[in-house]
């Protein structure tokens, strides 16, 4: 078993697959370690020029240092919330003006994983068997005493070491590159979510491999098998988890943001309306904000059903799992987001009375500032992403497993 | 002999296994996201429908010129095209509190998508052999012995396989449309179905240019399973990379000072200061106003004022002018504040458009790209509708303020006691916004250059794919 993975090593290093792979994820890799690096510089010194001062009633989050890897959500949570008498005034950053940005995904750690990893280790499972086929090296193989067992799985290895050894080395490199900057500090939890999501990633890389193995083992041809994996690839990685999220739209009836911002405007302007008719400020003040806090109540409920829904749909393709479980263990995904809200709202609750007496009095007052704790490890585990990394190891097994009933049937004439 | 190859190269693709994948690929997918955003769009119809009730239900009680702006404020409606093209997605509006964010998660799937990432994957899985297999067949040696030149071979290549590439694209298209044009709630105009022509013809382009792309590369590699390699590694980069990362690219070097910083400092200066500024100058012009006419109390309730008013024409012209002085004074703050934030705005705009514009010119090495663009500006879903849609609004904007004046001007004739600004008003006879789409003709224009390198990359990759074959070894 071992000697049939050392080969595979080998033979791979002599390949020109291995070296197309090699170059593309070193360039890509970098560049993208490079430029979201640089991206969270950017952020963190606006950060610097926007941290709100103790007049200010202001709650701005600092950008996460995990978003270089998985920037997930991380803009959206960036943004200024202004606690004011007539709600909450949101004010977003840099990439919002430049529209060029929401028509391509951001090329972070996460992406080029989800996309160009799975593809590189489709890539290197996909003729694994049907190439020993037909250059006849399977019949010899199979002449020595290894069981067909024995064989797939140093094939398995082999190839697993050969595409994630030099894939670790380049990561660690990276996150030397990035660890050089001293304005970027990785706790210590933060740097057990970076583990873990390397852990993750992992389980991805070995489940794609999985199925290159197993369409290689369905298909007589190496030049089919490229075909039939590419559709397959595309179909898991682009259209279930994108199509699903429609899909699930069309079954939860969610108000439209651009309705719920309408919504948000008519109730304060009528409540001051009518606060200049009969001079009770405070009380329309405080009608305002739970109007608008039963506004957001009906929002999140709805919201949160349409995201339940659409995750489960989406699960049907790993791919999806893999982008839930990283965003969450970076504190940037949806979990993490509605959190944040949630504290956000708090927090303006809390000073609402004292906004209120400023209005009415003119006087400046201090306020507290807004702090924010990222969701526990545990908790994330909780919410999903210990069945999301349980899922990508089911993927992994199953499509092991059926490769390897596929194997044990395969006429190696 | 050109017409030989292109028939062969047809036939031969047609009874290949990958044009049956291919084929049925394209109708799945094709199909499903045509049926679902077609339902998509109807319930964004119904929603904004829904929108625009409550709106007329809220105007009927609660309207007064004070805080009509946000209100009224018009509101894109749902475009026809949204059944095959989404576009920038308007529903991310992360610049409000309630925001929607999984399409940041993962973006939806339309046209656009189709075209750019699947038949440029199909294109290439087409082409990739196209030279080097028939070499490692032996054929392509037979085929050289007839008297037919390289060139002809390439082009009845290129034009055979494209061909063959455009059939299960143009019948899961037909398809798609039947699917939406049976839809009651679905109307299409004409100058839809011209915007809908010109992006297939684009779409034609693209997939020629992958088309020569992948035999430029099939004619520098001797054999298909290294040739499947370049072309993925090539595809990656075009396609997933090169897009992604020019945004990002040119935001370091064309920088925009921090907007959060200046959107607070704007609504500083449009707010606060211009309060301040706002009951200062009031206050002035009141003194003023008093001077002239010392004999007169204004602080009067309201009920008294009126009945002065009516009795005596002398407190009458004082009143009035006394309320033209206040309104003076707070148009002039308007002025002077809303001139200085103008100024901040307008040079964060510029920078704003300095940023785009670099990024767009930066990600246009990528077909992609100029793809993405064209498809959305043609179909009215993009940047430029963006910007055509600001400048109709300001049109509207220009005719509602002046109803608002003659409006505001109607009611102080009747009562001249009256808070203009702050009592409910019947605004059934406003101007209504209409969105009018903006003239084919004039989209067309706008993508011409996304048009042009389209084209320009056609050439440049079949000229690169003929100087490679005519030194290929075909032994």
């Amino acid at each position: 078993m071992w000697a049939i993975a050392r080969k595979e090593i080998v033979s791979n290093l002599l390949s020109y697959k291995f070296f197309i792979v090699i170059i593309l994820t070193v360039i890509l890799i970098f560049t993208s370690f490079f430029i979201m690096y640089k991206d969270f510089n950017e952020r963190l010194s606006d950060y610097d020029i926007i941290k709100p001062t103790p007049e200010e009633a202001i709650a701005v989050l600092a950008p996460n240092p995990l978003s270089i890897f998985s920037k997930g959500l991380d803009e959206a949570m960036g943004r200024s919330f202004e606690s004011t008498v007539i709600g909450i005034t949101v004010r977003a950053g840099q990439k919002s003006g430049n529209e060029v940005f929401s028509f391509f995904p951001t090329p972070d750690f996460m992406y080029i994983v989800k996309v160009v990893l799975s593809l590189v280790a489709l890539l290197f499972g996909f003729d694994q068997i049907s190439q020993e086929k037909e250059r006849g090296t399977l019949r010899l193989m199979l002449s020595n005493p290894a069981s067909r067992a024995k064989i797939l799985i140093g094939k398995w290895i082999g190839n697993f070491l050969s595409l994630s050894i030099p894939f670790l080395l380049v990561v660690l490199l990276g996150f030397a590159f990035v660890n050089l900057n001293r304005d970027i500090h990785f706790s210590a939890n933060q740097l057990v979510r970076l583990a873990l999501i390397l852990c993750v990633t992992l389980f991805y890389m070995a489940l794609f491999l999985s199925l290159g193995i197993l369409i290689s083992t369905l298909t007589r041809k190496a030049a089919i098998s490229v075909v039939a994996l590419l559709f397959i690839w595309v179909l898991m990685v682009f259209v279930v988890p994108n199509l699903g999220n429609l899909f699930a739209r069309q079954l939860v009836d969610v108000p439209s943001v651009a309705g719920l911002s309408e919504k948000r405007n008519q109730i304060w302007t009528r409540e001051i309306l009518l606060a200049t008719q009969d001079r009770n400020w405070s009380d329309h003040y405080s009608q305002i904000n739970r109007d608008h806090g039963l506004l957001e109540e009906d929002y999140r409920n709805k919201f949160n059903r349409l995201v339940r829904l659409s995750k489960n749909i989406n699960r049907i393709s790993p791919v999806s799992s893999f982008v839930y479980a990283v965003t969450d263990l970076a504190g940037t995904g949806i979990g993490e987001e509605e959190n944040l809200k949630k504290a956000v709202i708090g927090y303006n609750n809390s000073i609402f009375p004292e906004i209120s007496a400023a209005v009415s009095d003119r006087e400046p007052r201090q306020y507290p500032a807004f702090q924010y704790r990222y969701r526990e490890l545990s908790e994330v585990f909780a919410k999903g992403t210990l069945f999301d990394m349980a899922w990508l190891i089911f993927f992994n097994i199953l499509f092991f497993a059926l490769s390897y009933v596929a194997f044990i049937k395969y006429d190696v004439r | 002999m050109l017409k030989n190859i292109i028939q062969k190269e047809i036939l031969n693709n047609i009874f290949s296994s990958r044009f049956l994948v291919t084929f049925l690929l394209l109708v799945i997918i094709v199909l499903a996201t045509s049926v679902i955003l077609t339902n998509d769009y109807v319930r964004k119809q119904d929603e904004f429908s829904r929108r625009q009730t409550e709106l007329e239900n809220y105007l009927r009680d609660y309207a007064h010129f004070n805080r009509i702006g946000g209100i009224v404020n018009p509101a894109q409606p749902p475009l026809a095209f949204y059944s095959l093209i989404r576009g920038i997605s308007l529903e991310v509006n992360i610049e409000k509190f309630d925001n929607d964010p999984l399409p940041v998660m993962f973006p939806l799937i339309d046209l656009t998508f189709i075209v750019t990432i699947l038949l440029s994957l199909i294109a290439l899985l087409f082409s990739y052999d196209a030279i080097c297999g028939e070499k490692e067949d032996g054929t392509l040696k037979l085929m050289l012995s007839n008297r037919i030149s390289r060139a002809e071979i390439l082009l009845g290549k290129t034009i055979g396989g494209t061909l063959t590439l455009l059939i299960p694209f143009a019948f899961s298209l037909g398809l798609s449309l039947i699917v939406i044009l049976l839809n009651p709630r679905v109307s299409w105009r004409g100058s839809d179905w011209g915007a809908l022509g010109l992006i297939v013809f684009a779409a034609v382009l693209y997939v020629t240019l992958f088309y020569c792309l992948g035999i430029l590369i099939s004619s520098r590699h001797r054999s298909g399973s290294s040739s499947i390699m370049t072309s993925l590694f090539i595809w990656v980069l075009f396609i997933l990379v090169i897009p992604s990362l020019t945004p990002y690219v040119a935001s370091f070097f064309s920088k925009i000072p921090s907007k959060i910083k200046i959107d607070r400092e704007v609504s500083r200066i449009y707010d606060t200061e211009r309060d301040e500024l706002g009951r200062k100058l009031e206050q002035e012009r009141r003194q003023e106003v008093l001077k002239k006419y010392p004999n007169y109390e204004f602080m009067l309730p309201r009920e008294e004022r009126q009945r002065r008013i009516a009795s005596d024409p002398g407190f009458k012209k004082a009143y009035e002018e006394m309320t033209k002085a206040v309104q003076g004074a707070w148009d002039e703050a308007n002025r002077i504040q809303g001139g200085k934030a103008n100024l901040i705005l307008k040079d964060q705009d510029r920078k704003v458009e300095q940023q785009m514009k670099l990024s767009i010119y930066l990600s246009m090495t990528s077909p992609l790209s100029s793809f993405t663009y064209l498809a959305t500006d043609l179909s009215a879903t993009g940047m430029r509708s963006l910007s055509h849609f600001k400048r109709i609004v300001e049109r509207w904007e220009e005719s509602f303020g002046d109803y608002m004046k003659k409006k505001i001007a109607g009611l102080r004739e009747k009562d001249p006691t009256i808070d203009v600004w702050n009592s409910t008003v019947d605004v059934s006879d406003m101007p209504r916004f209409q969105y009018i789409d903006e003239r084919l003709l004039d989209r067309f224009k706008g993508v011409l250059p996304f048009l042009t390198a389209l084209i320009v990359f056609n050439i440049l990759f079949f000229s690169a794919a003929f100087f490679s074959f005519i030194r290929y070894d075909v032994r």
